[in-house]
């Protein structure tokens, strides 16, 4: 053992907290070394001294000190909880957000275009594709119905008329040419 | 009946979070001197010192709620002492009002924590002490702080690692260099 591993133990080797491996070591050592045994009183006695001295008590004027720190905090605490009446926000800031969200919507009101007040929509096509456009003849109802060779009203019910869609239809499977 | 002295700081301080300001009170009158000495031996100016107490039982008093029943009262309480006291030594330091290294052992002024008129005995006893008190103030901060803890305070080894949260090892080390340092400028002031 070198005088740094003997340092390194003083403390655990004063508290008995080396294992008997180790405490026989530096017995052998303080046998050797009669400057490392004074170096062990010596720091016993500082240990001693360090734990002689008297404990510092706070002034008279503490508690008074204290309690007036206290009071101050409760009051400072009183007056946040008075003022917060509206959902959390003080007056203040309660009537600052209204102002700010009247501002906001006053503004978007302001700046809104025209356009997006009316109904609107945008033609698929300009006025110029509208006009080329090919022109239908215009027929009206009657004679549009005088072109078709029958129809719902010639129904007779009493006789009805047989129709033969055997040449038109085809099944499944059907082998008919 | 329960004697409110039974309670443990622990408890006290459960009852303090539930709104009895009384366990506050309790817990003022248990560590204000404790606190004091620590403070007082680490930053070694007692006006000063009882600001740092203040200060740290005012943050119990505003900040108690945040104190969870996973470490001992005392390890918290503790803690913010410390480091309420490293914050003053730290503007001490930048505002160079003192700077003991640079002054020898007689230039020093010492405040003593009594008025009291001195015996003889009182005074060597004082004497002493200043002298003790001196070495301390030569001590690195991290050593300073754990050699009160433990030497002063008389705390355990597991609990101011806690407190300076640094690893157990580490804190017996401090406190072997620290003890050694002591030591040796005690021998010298003799």
């Amino acid at each position: 053992m070198d005088r740094y591993q003997f340092e390194d133990l003083i403390s655990d080797y004063i508290e008995n907290n080396l294992s008997m491996s180790q405490r026989k070591q530096v017995e052998a050592y303080l046998e050797e070394n009669p400057e490392a045994k004074h170096q062990i009183k010596s720091v016993k006695q500082a240990m001693a001294s360090m734990k002689s001295m008297p404990g510092i008590s706070t002034s008279a004027e503490f508690m008074n000190n204290l309690n007036r720190r206290i009071t101050s905090e409760k009051e400072a605490k009183s007056v946040v909880k008075s003022t917060r009446s509206f959902a959390g926000y003080t007056p203040l800031m309660a009537s600052l957000s209204a102002v700010v969200v009247i501002a906001v919507v006053m503004l978007g009101l302001e700046f809104m275009p025209e356009s997006s007040n009316q109904a609107t929509f945008t033609p698929a096509m300009t006025e110029q594709q509208i006009n080329d456009l090919p022109v239908l003849p215009l027929k009206t109802n009657d004679s549009m119905l005088a072109e078709s060779e029958e129809d719902s009203t010639n129904y007779d019910e009493d006789n009805p008329v047989k129709r033969n869609f055997d040449d038109k239809i085809q099944l499944v499977g059907d082998k008919r040419p | 009946m329960t004697d409110e002295f039974s309670y443990s700081d622990e408890e006290l301080i459960a009852r303090f979070q539930d709104g009895d300001e009384q366990a506050y009170v309790e817990l003022v009158n248990r560590y204000r001197n404790r606190l004091m000495t620590f403070v007082y031996r680490f930053v070694n100016d007692m006006e000063k010192a009882e600001d740092i107490v203040q200060d740290t039982l005012m943050k119990l008093y505003t900040h108690g709620h945040y104190y969870r029943n996973i470490a001992k009262f005392s390890t918290w309480i503790y803690t913010i002492a410390g480091n309420f006291a490293k914050t003053e030594l730290r503007r001490k330091k930048r505002h160079k009002v003192t700077n003991l290294s640079q002054m020898g052992f007689d230039d020093r002024e010492y405040q003593l924590p009594s008025v009291e008129p001195e015996t003889g005995e009182t005074a060597q006893g004082h004497f002493a002490e200043k002298k003790i008190q001196m070495a301390i103030q030569e001590l690195p901060l991290h050593f300073r702080t754990v050699v009160i803890l433990r030497d002063i305070q008389e705390l355990s080894y597991e609990e101011i690692s806690k407190i300076v949260d640094v690893p157990l090892g580490t804190v017996k080390s401090r406190i072997n260099r620290a003890r050694l340092q002591l030591q040796q400028s005690l021998k010298e002031f003799k």
